[in-house]
């Protein structure tokens, strides 16, 4: 008996969708007006070792930040990147979704614009 | 009238300025930059390291050339830049910068029945502002070049316009206009429409000066 609760607690957690879910990182960006530039704060994200996945949106101003699963990343550590590579974080939040879904997202936005 | 003007042209300027190109001289921190601009009478290769995010190293070669080709100098020399102030705003950026250097100038002016070379320690210490949205660019910058007895001092004012906005993996295509003088070498203004594009990988502008001669310009930062 104790041994199926086991299994099905084990089971339970591996399974479920917070065992898999998508944890990114997304930022209000203030100053990011120009590709050439912004290209330091994607190359730096890149560069760590929890980073699945960038995203950098100039026009609505946001960075994304996937992470692989199972790895955390803190929001001060992202905002010492944004603010080392020359910019301003104004808002910071965690979206289950991964990048290609808020990249999706934000593009149908400008689209109805 | 003047107020019938004030409200046509105010929403016209925030329109401009709401929409949100920056490229100063230096990249990303532990980021290498190169950079060259090329015509016919100034030709400048550059590259620093950015050691913070804010001052880079680097190393210069220049060559000027007067327009009437009386007198050329060759200037190879160590920089430093620093990013003295930026401002961040929801859609727009604002630099000001420093730049210097200090280097061996080599001279030479043909003078009529004689030619006189010379080899001198010339400073150059300048600023720059630049101001950026997604749509408008402008940056005025003033250098000097002295050694004793020379100043071949540098004033530039850029002011340029993106066709359109673009994503951030895309290129991005600007019309920028510059009126430049190098003091002691040209007595015109050197006006230069230029097509610039930007990138996430690479910045390019190509023009043709306003006395027809080439003009080129990139930037590239690994």
């Amino acid at each position: 008996m104790k041994k199926l609760l086991l299994t099905t607690l084990v089971f339970s957690a591996l399974f479920s969708p917070l065992a898999f879910a998508t944890q990114t990182i997304k930022a209000n960006v203030n100053g990011m007006v120009c590709a050439f530039c912004a290209q330091g704060i994607e190359k730096k994200m890149r560069a760590l070792t929890q980073t699945q996945d960038v995203y950098v949106n100039l026009k609505q101003r946001i960075v994304a930040v996937e992470l692989k699963d199972g790895q955390t990343l803190s929001n001060d550590k992202v905002k010492a990147i944004i603010k080392d590579a020359g910019y301003d974080v104004t808002a910071i939040e965690i979206s289950e979704h991964p990048v290609a879904h808020i990249k999706a997202e934000l593009e149908a936005k400008q689209g109805e614009k | 009238m003047f107020y019938t003007r004030f409200k046509v042209v105010l929403p016209l300027l925030a329109i401009l300025l709401s929409q949100a190109a920056t490229a100063g001289p230096m990249g990303f921190n532990e980021s290498f930059m190169a950079m060259g601009d090329f015509n016919n009478n100034w030709r400048e290769s550059f590259i620093n390291y950015a050691v913070t995010p804010r001052d880079a190293f680097g190393v210069s070669a220049t060559y000027m050339r007067a327009d009437d080709k009386s007198k050329s100098r060759t200037l190879e020399e160590i920089t430093y830049t620093r990013l003295v102030k930026r401002w961040n705003a929801p859609h727009a950026q604002a630099n000001l910068w420093f730049q210097g250097g200090v280097g061996a100038l080599q001279g030479e002016n043909k003078l009529i029945g004689e030619n006189r070379d010379f080899d001198k320690v010339m400073i150059t210490p300048g600023v720059q502002f630049d101001y950026e949205t997604t749509r408008v660019y402008f940056q005025a910058s003033h250098r000097l070049y002295r050694a004793s007895d020379i100043n071949h001092d540098f004033t530039s004012v850029r002011a340029g316009f993106s066709f359109y906005e673009t994503d951030y993996d895309k290129t991005q295509p600007w019309l920028i206009l510059e009126a430049r003088n190098m003091n002691g070498l040209s007595e015109k203004i050197e006006v230069t429409p230029m097509v610039r594009l930007i990138n996430k990988s690479f910045f390019v502008e190509a023009g043709v000066n306003n006395s027809r001669e080439p003009r080129f310009n990139f930037m590239y930062i690994f």
